[in-house]
């Protein structure tokens, strides 16, 4: 599964060099953990007694490879005979342009939902909602200042806290938590001029 | 509280707490029931970490600005994620995961659950609506006029003021040919700062003087930036830059001593009887504990439902309360779309003498084109992980790179993956970004209903399906050409399409109309004693203008009107 979502976020994000991705040498920051742990702190419902998280990082990961074999079969990608990312399944023997094309022929439904496994089976709405989800995850886990949390980012947002200054922050030229800008240029209009 | 409120108020978001205060100042007891936490308050030290030693607060001793701004730490990802967010659509626990809502789509749908509600990452635009909308409500704007007068008053709103990324805006939309609307009520298309929930500026915020972090303590906004994640900045909890109702209506409603505020509530029915005379009336609420699950009823003669578009209507049919087909229907979102452009650093010197926009500096939103019989654009500046995951990866169009060569108008066009999207947040900092906003037209098919398979410890969970009009969708694609326009006119370099789905929902409304389940007080038409006092009471979509203004002075004629009926 891991590698699964490895190959995601190798897809979708910019490569860190390994000199930059210490201390923990992943080249996506480890964001496809931030993928896990948001698909599994998702979705929660109520049976009798029972209060359910209903984890998707899993059925997710089945979904990417399923559809990633899909496309193989109908000669829309072609599968590397090495696998990318060790332990992965059809997803991560493809290039990243066909692992972008397996995304979006998921987000199009272009592929046969029956055989997804539940709760993506014959559920266009899940498999657009999440194929989607998978995206903005990505980014924003990439963007914000979440890999900083550094030893503690897969913890419970109360418990994290920053390790470091966020290396895309650094990377975009924003200064993080501000108290303010003097970058004040004047009114263009005020409240009074427009009541009399 | 100990003994029975006159009215309960349900939600305390954009406009619960503006009926409750109002109804304070009358002399009338108020309960607002919210369910998600209460940051800045006392009696709830760490509010994501446990529940507390009380219930409820309604000393205004209770409030702390130093607590506020320890809680809002102004990280996007501690205060803005979805999932896991101190700003999110969930339990006070964020070890829970969010309450569920299916759409079945590509979807955001961005509320926030506490004491605030929405308005505690909301950018504080508070223009009035286009009165030419209004024209179709069954009240008039002029009867609304005197109401935005006082909500204005009160927030306060001040028009932003100009810092670079407006600066380049107002210059852009000169050029195309437009012309500054020195109004508060418009009626023609032209630019304008935004009229804005914010304090303005320090006078001494240019003055070296002064540093930073003594600004930052004083009253009036210090530029940060930080809207989107609560603004914690002033003297002390009431004075905070940003006017989230938290810091605003809340401590106001507080001082009447007649309001108590108990948050970590989650209203699940509306209990009603039969009347002498044979009609349903509301009487009082089902509660259920957030912490603890405990269930409990409480009694008022009045029930206001001010739990934002989506639960108010899902609170009404979990209710069993009378059938009204328009219950839940004709929700509108601005269907709204993204443009961004790229300017290169010889342009930004003619135009800013300096070689940046730095787009996080300012009010994240602070200068609009309006555009009466389109909507609106709007400057937009945000944080690096919510630009990016808004900007590059969200859209209906699917990937550009798998799109072959762009359109004339667009350089690119809907997600970015790798090295165009590292290329793409590298130009961050030259970057001006402007959202058109729809004039987005109602439509029963567009909805919130329950899900007929889905429970959670509230009842059933809502489903919403949202499909905008071939006419929302031209004036999107109108929108869309004139911000790109002006953005090309400012000297952009490059222009970046999101084409943003339509299931992205921020501006949610007018899923209880007027007219049509609240009658023109906003009290329902089938259930006496019961009113509403959010954006789903609106009539439609104002237009396109930003909403909450007008559920602010709405829901001030609403705590007048209902006052008069029962409580004289
Ligand atoms: C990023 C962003 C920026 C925005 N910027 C602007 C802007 O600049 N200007 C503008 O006008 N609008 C803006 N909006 C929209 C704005 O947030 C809403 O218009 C406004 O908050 C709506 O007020 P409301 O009272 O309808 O709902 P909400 O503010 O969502 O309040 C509803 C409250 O009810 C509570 N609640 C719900 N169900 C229950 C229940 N069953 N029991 C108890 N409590 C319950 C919720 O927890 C919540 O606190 C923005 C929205 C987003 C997402």
């Amino acid at each position: 599964m891991q590698a699964t979502f490895q190959a995601l976020t190798d897809a979708f994000v910019p490569s860190v060099q390994p000199e930059y991705a210490s201390p923990f040498h992943e080249t996506d920051m480890g964001v496809h953990n931030y993928i896990i742990l948001s698909l599994n702190h998702n979705i929660s419902i109520q049976q009798q007694l029972n209060h359910h998280i209903v984890p998707l990082a899993y059925p997710t990961a089945i979904m990417l490879n399923s559809a990633a074999t899909q496309l193989v079969n109908h000669h829309q990608a072609q599968a590397f005979p090495q696998c990318l990312f060790p332990g992965g399944g059809m997803f991560s023997h493809l290039s990243r342009k066909d692992r972008i094309r397996t995304l979006a022929a998921l987000g199009n439904l272009d592929i046969d939902l029956y055989v997804l496994p539940s709760p993506f089976q014959n559920n266009a709405g899940m498999v657009k909602y999440v194929t989607d989800a998978l995206s903005r995850f990505s980014l924003f886990g990439y963007y914000s200042e979440w890999p900083a949390y550094g030893s503690t980012r897969v913890l419970p947002p109360d418990d994290r806290c920053l390790e470091f200054f966020p290396l895309t922050w650094q990377q975009v030229g924003y200064p993080g938590v501000s108290l303010g800008y003097r970058d004040f240029r004047g009114f263009l209009l005020t409240m009074a001029e427009v009541k009399t | 509280m100990k003994t029975d409120p006159d009215v309960i108020v349900i939600g305390a978001g954009g406009g619960g707490p503006v009926v409750a205060k109002e109804l304070g100042e009358l002399g009338i007891r108020v309960l607002v029931l919210e369910a998600g936490p209460w940051y800045g308050n006392k009696k709830w030290h760490e509010p994501n970490e446990n529940r507390g030693i009380t219930k409820e607060s309604s000393n205004p001793g209770d409030l702390d600005g130093s607590l506020y701004r320890q809680q809002l730490t102004r990280l996007e990802n501690d205060m803005n994620d979805p999932l896991s967010g101190k700003f999110r659509w969930g339990a006070a626990d964020r070890r829970r995961t969010p309450w569920y809502r299916n759409i079945p789509d590509r979807a955001l749908l961005w509320q926030s659950a506490g004491i605030g509600g929405s308005t505690m990452h909301y950018y504080a635009n508070s223009p009035r609506a286009f009165p030419e909308a209004i024209e179709e409500w069954p009240i008039d704007y002029e009867e609304l006029i005197p109401y935005y007068e006082k909500v204005e008053a009160t927030l306060p709103v001040e028009f932003a003021p100009t810092v670079s990324k407006e600066a380049l805006f107002y210059y852009g939309a000169e050029k195309a040919g437009f012309s500054m609307n020195q109004t508060l009520n418009v009626t023609s298309s032209g630019y304008r700062p935004q009229p804005n929930a914010i304090l303005p500026p320090n006078e001494h915020l240019m003055d070296p003087n002064y540093s930073m972090e003594e600004l930052s303590h004083m009253e009036g906004c210090t530029l940060s930036g930080h809207c989107g994640q609560g603004c914690p900045y002033g003297p002390s909890l009431e004075k905070m830059a940003k006017r989230s109702t938290t810091v605003s209506y809340v401590p106001l409603a507080m001082k009447t001593g007649n309001v108590s505020f108990r948050p970590n509530t989650f209203v699940t029915k509306v209990l009603t009887e039969y009347s002498a005379s044979g009609k349903r009336e509301a009487t009082g609420v089902q509660i259920r504990d957030t912490w603890t699950g405990e269930t409990e009823e409480l009694r008022a003669t009045v029930v206001v439902m001010a739990a934002g578009c989506v639960e108010t209507p899902r609170l009404w049919l979990n209710s069993d309360l009378p059938y009204n087909p328009w219950v839940g229907r004709g929700l509108t979102n601005h269907y709204m779309d993204m443009v961004t452009g790229t300017f290169d650093e010889e342009t930004l010197m003619e135009i800013l003498g300096s070689r940046s926009v730095n787009p996080f500096i300012g009010h994240t939103s602070g200068g609009r084109l309006d555009y009466p019989g389109l909507g609106m654009i709007e400057t937009i500046g945000e944080s690096p992980g919510l630009s990016a995951q808004l900007l590059f990866g969200f859209s209906q169009y699917g990937y550009n790179s798998l799109h072959g060569s762009a359109s004339d108008m667009w350089d690119q066009r809907g997600r970015l993956v790798g090295s165009e999207l590292e290329k793409a947040m590298e130009d961050y900092s030259r970057t001006l970004t402007l959202s058109a906003i729809t004039d987005d037209e109602v439509q029963f098919h567009n909805r919130v209903e329950l899900d007929p398979h889905i429970t959670d410890e509230h009842g059933k969970v809502p489903c919403v399906h949202y499909e905008p009009s071939k006419k929302s969708k031209k004036r999107r694609e109108q929108l869309t050409k004139i911000a790109t326009d002006i953005l090309r006119q400012a000297g952009a370099t490059k222009v970046h399409r999101t084409d943003l789905p339509s299931n992205y929902f921020i501006h949610l409304q007018s899923t209880m109309r007027m007219g049509y389940v609240v009658d023109t007080t906003c009290e329902a038409y089938q259930v006496e004693r019961l009113y509403v006092a959010d954006n789903s009471a609106d009539y439609n979509a104002l237009g396109g203008p930003n909403p909450t203004l007008t559920t602010q002075a709405l829901a001030t004629r609403t705590a007048e009107l209902l006052a008069s009926k029962y409580f004289t």
